[in-house]
């Protein structure tokens, strides 16, 4: 069954995301009960979790977004809706469009722009409107040969080819021996990341369509789908998206790891699926693509990654070829002063100050997930080099922190991170991390040295073996850079932010 | 973010129902080892490359660290979980302890000991960076380590002594391993081999000798992060209640005084009265251990012949 909705009937959407599974549901409900003759679908989320839970209601071009959304507004607005009127009353936004998740002119659905999250909040999770595997099947050089030309990048930590080419990847698992796995991974378990969670419960389909397009590109038999064990929501979707899409012969396996950071770690996401039962990452090169799940070529992307590959096969022009970073990124916005996680999309040559709502005033804000980089300033754009650049994280997740923030206790809080959550394999990670926690300690006893701090965070990041390792200083080394004087002040016993003296 | 009441109706399986090609699937695989299943990191075909300036030419299966040796540049590294002897094609490349990292063109810094030699490839062991990951990696290695020599069974026969003598430590920038409080307790449990936690280096060559070596499958790595450490495939918490057959396989790779045979855990220690390794640790278990459950064989290397039934059960597939 390929889904697809008359745009022009009477219809109510309700979004339904794990992180307000039961509130949105007893709404879906309510609505379903309520309706007479208006369409009533359930979508997955939107990516403003400030909002939920959202119900949208279409009729005659319009969209009106209604915003907390209790089962009697339900009710309501489903009966205004079969009277033949469009409910604006009380409505977050009303917008001239009935075409996809509408953009308002404020709030969190105003921010960037809606590419890949067109149709996140606004179709069916299983619904897809075209197969572009079914293309990729007839024509396979011409994606290859598109996306190579394009220069598309992997995104995210758990992608096989983070920030670099995913074409080259292509080649290489064309070009080993043995028959190529896709694996479309899935798990990322840091909260402040949401974009391939995201996708996974509002697009399931459009990954899955996405993954065997890459599958017909590069000959591959299986695609297998890696999930974290504790997303029992995206586990539903993309399985009754199984159900519903034109696999063409290549087999989908729906699997899950464990709920922990290391387990969305490319090689470790393998080691899961092998059965291992300690994880710990695998030496490289030869990397995934050469030698993967099995011992076979496997090319590994995060749903964020395939849905770049689909947005460019639907609409190849809308990619600036020569940009070193062509297409868009999702950003989750979390943190001071944020009402709820607000996944958002901007194009590459955006600056991060897109993402942030007006009015979200902060301190300092944590560019890159887990690991990323800590600046004063987000008007970075929001390309891979760009944020490399600025010695920033590009796992797509932007946390502001406020004044009552204090820049050593966060370093502190994330080499602590490291140091409890790494595999355990090598020793600048393991003993590193161990280390950095030592150093920064040492700051609060008086001695602030951050010649040695850069030191040991330069040895971390060039010799270890995998992403975990290379990415975990950098909260560290960014916070001294640009916190230099706050750092210092804690050895003469200050702590400028007022917030960490007294319980050290 | 998770929800456990959003009607799923199982739980995904963790492994797909998809072809394992591998021709011959390890005769190790049914063996928890806890360590991870690396690719051949060995060069694929035969390569010109220049160590430090000079040209080296080395063959298939080939890591920068046998271009180094061909030249003599790997005398500059401490490669410390680097084994390099009889057993070499199944025992390593471990490459945790990245004491052997070198510069190279074409990928900045990389460990000499498990990357692939390249062809053309321009290799430096005394650059800057170079030197100081290396240097910062070893006292890295010392940090966690107990480096009590004096009492040690090794002292005088240790790849990490040497290393460290080698590379002129005098002073590790991060201190040693010395918190009686964190002092793993010393395993005494076994008649043949002791077990040093405190000097263990996760190098895992005694993992890999016990299980790719001997096929005996009783030494593992657990845990993860910190506590990572050498474990039992059964879960025992004394090397007595693990299923070992006391070859001592194990104790003859390991570098450090990890694993010693008990023969020799006081041969090569200065004689301080009262000054010995069980106390410097203050604290030991299984000295009092008396059951047998499991049938421990008298170390091979104490027995009178050599080519015993061990040895053929060992090659018996
Ligand atoms: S970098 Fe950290 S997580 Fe990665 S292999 Fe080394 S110890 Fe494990
Ligand atoms: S002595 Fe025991 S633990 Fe060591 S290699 Fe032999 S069987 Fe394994
Ligand atoms: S016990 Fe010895 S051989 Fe085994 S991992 Fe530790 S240092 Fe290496
Ligand atoms: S010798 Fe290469 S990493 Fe240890």
């Amino acid at each position: 069954m390929v889904g697809t909705e008359a745009a022009t009937t009477p219809a109510i959407r309700v979004a339904v995301g794990s992180a307000e599974y039961d509130r949105a549901s007893a709404v879906l409900e309510a609505a379903r009960e309520a309706a007479a003759d208006v369409r009533v679908v359930e979508t997955g989320p939107t990516g403003a979790a400030a909002l939920a839970p959202v119900m949208l209601a279409t009729a005659d071009g319009r969209t009106a977004v209604h915003a907390d959304v209790s089962p009697d507004r339900a009710r309501e607005l489903v009966e205004t809706l079969d009277d033949g009127e469009l409910p604006t009353d009380d409505a977050h936004a009303v917008v001239e469009s009935d075409e996809g998740v509408p953009m308002p002119e404020t709030g969190p659905l105003a921010a960037g722009q809606r590419r890949v999250l067109a149709r996140c909040g606004w179709a069916a999770p299983a619904a897809l409107d075209e197969s572009l595997a079914e293309r990729a099947r007839d024509d396979p050089d011409d994606l290859r040969e598109g996306v190579a030309g394009a220069g598309l990048l992997g995104r995210g930590r758990g992608d096989g080819h983070t920030d670099e080419s995913i074409a080259e990847g292509w080649e290489t698992a064309r070009e080993s021996d043995g028959e190529a796995v896709v694996v479309v991974n899935g798990n990322e378990s840091d909260p402040a990341v949401d974009g391939d969670r995201l996708l996974l419960e509002s697009r399931p389909a459009e990954v899955l369509d996405g993954a065997l397009a890459v599958a017909a590109a590069v000959e591959a038999t299986d695609v297998v789908v890696y999930l974290n064990e504790d997303d029992e929501l995206a586990a539903r979707r993309v399985r009754e998206a199984v159900e519903s899409v034109d696999a063409g012969g290549t087999e989908i396996d729906v699997v899950a790891g464990p709920d922990r950071y290391i387990a969305g770690e490319m090689t470790m996401a393998l080691e899961a699926m092998e059965g291992a039962d300690r994880l710990e990452a695998r030496l490289r090169p030869p990397g995934p693509s050469e030698v993967g799940l099995y011992g076979r070529p496997t090319v590994v992307h995060t749903p964020r990654t395939l849905a770049q590959i689909r947005a460019f096969v639907a609409a190849p022009d809308e990619f600036e070829t020569s940009a070193a970073d062509p297409g868009t990124r999702l950003l989750t916005v979390t943190g001071d002063g944020v009402a709820g996680p607000a996944t958002v999309e901007l194009a590459t040559d955006t600056a991060l100050t897109e993402a942030v709502a007006d009015g979200e005033e902060y301190k300092m804000a944590c560019v890159g997930g887990r690991f990323g980089g800590i600046t004063r300033s987000l008007d970075v754009p929001a390309s891979a080099p760009a944020l490399t650049g600025a010695r920033l994280g590009t796992e797509g997740g932007v946390e502001l922190f406020d004044g009552a923030t204090c820049a050593l206790e966060f370093a502190g809080a994330r080499a602590k991170f490291a140091r409890e959550a790494n595999c355990g394999r090598c020793v600048p990670c393991r003993e590193g991390s161990k280390q950095l926690v030592e150093l920064l300690r040492d700051v609060y006893d008086g001695q602030f040295q951050p010649n040695e701090l850069r030191e040991l965070s330069r040895v971390v990041a060039e010799s270890s073996t995998c992403e975990f390792g290379q990415a975990a200083p950098r909260p560290v080394t960014t916070a001294i850079d640009t916190f230099e004087r706050e750092i210092a002040a804690h050895a003469e016993g200050r702590c400028p932010s007022g917030v960490c003296m007294e319980t050290n | 973010m998770s929800t456990d009441h959003t009607g799923r109706a199982e739980s995904l399986p963790s492994v797909p129902s998809i072809d394992d090609p591998r021709p011959h699937p390890p005769l190790t695989e049914h063996f928890n080892t806890g360590t991870a299943t690396d690719p051949d990191v060995g060069a694929r075909e035969t390569s010109s490359l220049t160590v430090d300036g000079e040209e080296v030419s080395v063959g298939e299966e080939a890591t920068i660290i046998d271009a180094l040796g061909e030249v003599g540049a790997d005398e500059e590294l401490s490669a410390l979980c680097y084994y390099d002897r009889e057993d070499t094609d199944r025992i390593g490349p471990r490459s945790e302890c990245r004491t052997c990292m070198v510069e190279t063109d074409e990928h900045g810094l990389v460990p000499s000991c498990s990357h692939p030699a390249e062809d053309g490839m321009a290799v430096r062991t005394d650059s800057t960076e170079a030197e100081e990951a290396r240097s910062v990696n070893l006292d890295l290695v010392l940090s966690d380590h107990n480096l009590r020599c004096t009492t040690c069974g090794k002292n005088g026969r240790c790849e990490l002594q040497d290393a460290a003598i080698e590379a002129d430590v005098e002073v590790p920038r991060y201190g040693v391993f010395d918190d009686r409080d964190e002092y793993e307790p010393i395993d005494e449990s076994s008649p043949f081999i002791q077990i040093d936690r405190n000097k263990c280096i996760l190098c895992n060559r005694c993992v890999e000798a016990c299980n790719d070596v001997q096929v005996e499958g009783v030494l593992r790595i657990e845990g993860s992060g910190p506590d990572t450490r050498i474990g039992f495939q059964n879960g025992a918490d004394e090397m007595m209640d693990s299923t070992c057959v006391s070859c001592g396989h194990c104790a003859t790779v390991c570098p450090t005084g990890s694993l010693v045979e008990q023969d020799y855990t006081d041969a090569a220690t200065i004689p301080v009265p009262g000054f010995t390794q069980e106390n410097s640790i203050g604290e030991t278990i299984g000295e009092d251990y008396d059951g047998q459950p499991n049938p421990a064989t008298p170390m091979k290397g104490n027995q009178t012949y050599e080519d015993d039934a061990l040895d053929g059960e060992a090659d018996d597939e």
